[in-house]
């Protein structure tokens, strides 16, 4: 293997509004291998989602990507022209989004518009389209596939539609998939069919997974690295286990001491005193300083990535620094 | 058990599109005309002491919502009745209004559920000052008590929802509902719209007002780790039906009902230690439309255990060992003779 897959460094992206520069994504740097599945968490407004946009330059003006780069396989797509970032989206990196009713079109018929993403990219028959189609849907565990191509979106459950959406990503075997909250609007049930499904679908196709949610239980039963963003950043980093075990920055281990499932029932949950900043104004120094307890006079500057080993944090007072 | 405060006796609670003029006249000449009747709540019965936090879980579409709004006078129930203090909620026989203050209502949208051209304040002493619980000269005082209760300032009242974040505003909300006075609390999904580092502020405002105010909840939520958190008991809908009720901790140790263990084995948990990935066991199949709930027991469909008697009959809620009540005919515990 010729390093990895997919390598994000200092990725910056912008968005002027009438009130100001909106810096959604700040400096963010991070990589994944091939066949990996990595979790991208952070609260709304975090910039997780801007992330996966950029990566695929999904960002409309007046937005803009205005620093770093991101490379695919050695090949840079920042600045690339819109022609040849459309023949890369959905070949190379596809995207699923959090809400299947939305995704679809739902005046074409499931094999039509299936059909259109694999025509989008090669000249096929449309007798071949349909069988690619097909298997593909029954792939992602939609019973009766053949059948249910010429129903419609509506003709679906949320849950359907959602396999629908990732049979759409997975049509033209892209080396990396970039899931937005994917099972965020599904209940309980579906989510852990479908989880159960990306999880093999990983292993099987060797595609590459950058699974975004706020739910740290989720990822960490799907993921094997995390990444916690916080105002734009990304305050931490490394192996799922050594991250959720010990955490090294606050605001990490904050969220995690606050799930319901870490304390005593009835008794009071561990809280992360205040809300997160206005990304219009950003307090100087570490965005998070003004809710934390370890802050002091040294984090009104922005601290430094401290690296060890496999793990990653942006922090002047981590908790015990963790092993690697 | 002490007298129930809430009691909700066999409630049914349906909706039927309005058939329109075409399909009317069609029927008057016998045509058919397709049932498009949902069956929401499904002849519901429970009881909530004073004091006491009842959950009430399930997916989309399982009727939680509903029964919610059944028990806080907002829809009033095809069949049945929901009575507080032993009094029916709604009162009037043809055209029913809500006849209590002592029942209101927390939702889960808090950008929604607020007036965004009322003041903070007019928002809170609105109800009490409509129902002559306080005069208006009381108003500024007692707004400044209830957004004291629910930590905000006093100056909040002055200013805009839209001035407030997510959390802040759900904290309102909670003022706005406590200013009425209610002994019964219905918080329908009050965190599923908060980030997870919100939702812990609010579920200990909960946790305090519920230890301060003596306030009985019933808790709506599809979120199993925040039930088992606050909830003394809970009770496991499906498809329109209370499935499973008993104490939480009994529940979620011993789960009765085959839906119930379905459920929790379908949660995402927090996996801290080991290199394997754990595994779900996901319920098979898909939550059935509730315009054509199956016959019989509804989760027969996507229950390992079930035979000829569970696709025909559908099981009532029976009494099973300590104090745990289920509808199933092959339940995960021991009957309690």
């Amino acid at each position: 293997m010729s390093g990895p897959l997919l390598v994000v460094e200092g990725l910056t992206t912008e968005f002027p509004t009438r009130a100001g520069i909106v810096r959604a994504v700040r400096e963010v740097s991070f990589h994944v291998e091939a066949g990996e599945i990595l979790g991208l968490v952070g609260e709304s407004g975090s910039g997780k989602s801007v992330t996966g946009f950029s990566i695929l330059g999904l960002i409309d003006p007046p937005g803009r990507i205005t620093g770093g780069s991101v490379r695919l396989a050695g090949c840079e797509l920042v600045g690339l022209p819109a022609r040849d970032l459309r023949a890369m989206r959905g070949r190379e990196i596809a995207m699923v989004f959090q809400d299947p009713a939305a995704t679809l079109n739902p005046v074409l018929r499931i094999g039509d518009q299936m059909a259109l993403a694999i025509h989008a990219h090669e000249t096929v028959s449309a007798a071949a389209a349909r069988a690619r189609v097909a298997e593909v849907l029954t792939l992602v565990g939609i019973p009766d596939a053949a059948r249910r191509l010429d129903a419609y979106p509506h003709q679906f459950s949320g849950g359907m539609r959602q396999r629908v959406a990732i049979a759409t990503a997975l049509l033209n075997r892209p080396k990396l998939i970039i899931c937005d909250e994917p099972t965020t609007a599904l209940d309980v049930s579906v989510q852990a069919q479908i989880l159960t499904e990306m999880r093999a679908l990983a292993r099987d196709t060797g595609t590459a997974l950058i699974w975004i949610s706020h739910d740290l239980a989720t990822v960490s039963s799907l993921a094997s690295r995390i990444i916690v963003m916080y105002a734009g950043r990304v305050i931490e980093e490394g192996p799922i286990r050594q991250v959720l075990s010990a955490p090294g920055h606050p605001y990490a281990r904050g969220l995690l001491d606050s799930l319901p499932a870490k304390a005593v029932a009835g008794k009071d949950l561990m809280q992360i005193p205040g809300a997160p900043p206005s990304m219009l104004a950003l307090p100087p120094g570490c965005a998070f300083a003004p809710r934390c307890l370890r802050a002091d006079g040294a984090c009104d500057a922005e601290p430094a990535p401290t690296v060890a080993g496999d793990r990653r944090w942006r922090c002047h007072h981590p908790h015990a620094e963790p092993t690697s | 058990m002490s007298p129930a405060i809430v009691e909700v006796r066999n409630v049914s609670r349906r909706f039927a599109p309005t058939p329109s003029i075409g399909e009317r006249i069609a029927g008057l000449f016998g045509a058919y005309v397709e049932n498009r009747t949902v069956h929401a709540v499904d002849r519901v019965s429970l009881d909530i002491a004073p004091g006491e936090v009842l959950g009430l879980v399930g997916e989309s579409g399982c009727g939680k919502s509903t029964l919610g709004r059944v028990i806080a006078g907002i829809h009033p129930p095809s069949d049945g009745e929901a009575f507080i203090h032993g009094e029916p909620v709604m009162g009037g026989s043809r055209r029913r209004v809500k006849t209590t203050t002592r029942v209101q209502m927390i939702f889960q949208d808090p950008f929604g559920s607020l007036d965004p051209r009322f003041r903070i304040g007019a928002t809170i002493a609105e109800g009490p000052i409509a129902h002559g619980l306080i005069r208006r000269a009381e108003a500024r005082a007692e707004v400044a008590r209830w957004l004291s209760a629910v930590g905000l300032p006093a100056d909040a009242a002055d200013r805009f929802p839209h001035q407030f974040s997510g959390g802040q505003r759900q904290r309102i909300a909670i003022a706005r509902a406590l200013a009425m006075q209610p002994d019964i609390l219905v918080c329908d999904e009050p965190v599923a719209s908060l980030d997870v580092s919100i939702q812990a502020q609010i579920i200990n405002l909960f946790l305090k007002l519920r230890r301060e105010l003596n306030l009985t909840m019933l808790f709506i939520s599809h979120d199993l780790g925040v039930i088992r958190h606050i909830c003394d008991r809970v009770a496991i809908m499906y498809l329109g039906r209370i499935v499973e009720l008993g104490r939480t901790e009994d529940i979620y140790t011993r789960p009765a009902h085959h839906y119930t263990r379905a459920l929790l084995d379908s949660v995402p948990k927090l996996v801290t230690t080991g290199d394997d990935l754990v595994s779900f066991r996901p319920i098979s199949g898909e939550l059935p439309s509730p315009l054509a709930p199956p016959p019989g027991c509804h989760f027969h469909l996507r229950c390992p255990a079930a035979d000829a008697r569970c696709r025909s009959e559908a099981p009532d809620l029976r009494d099973l060992a300590d104090g745990r009540r289920a509808a199933c005919h092959h339940p995960l515990i021991d009957d309690r003779t």
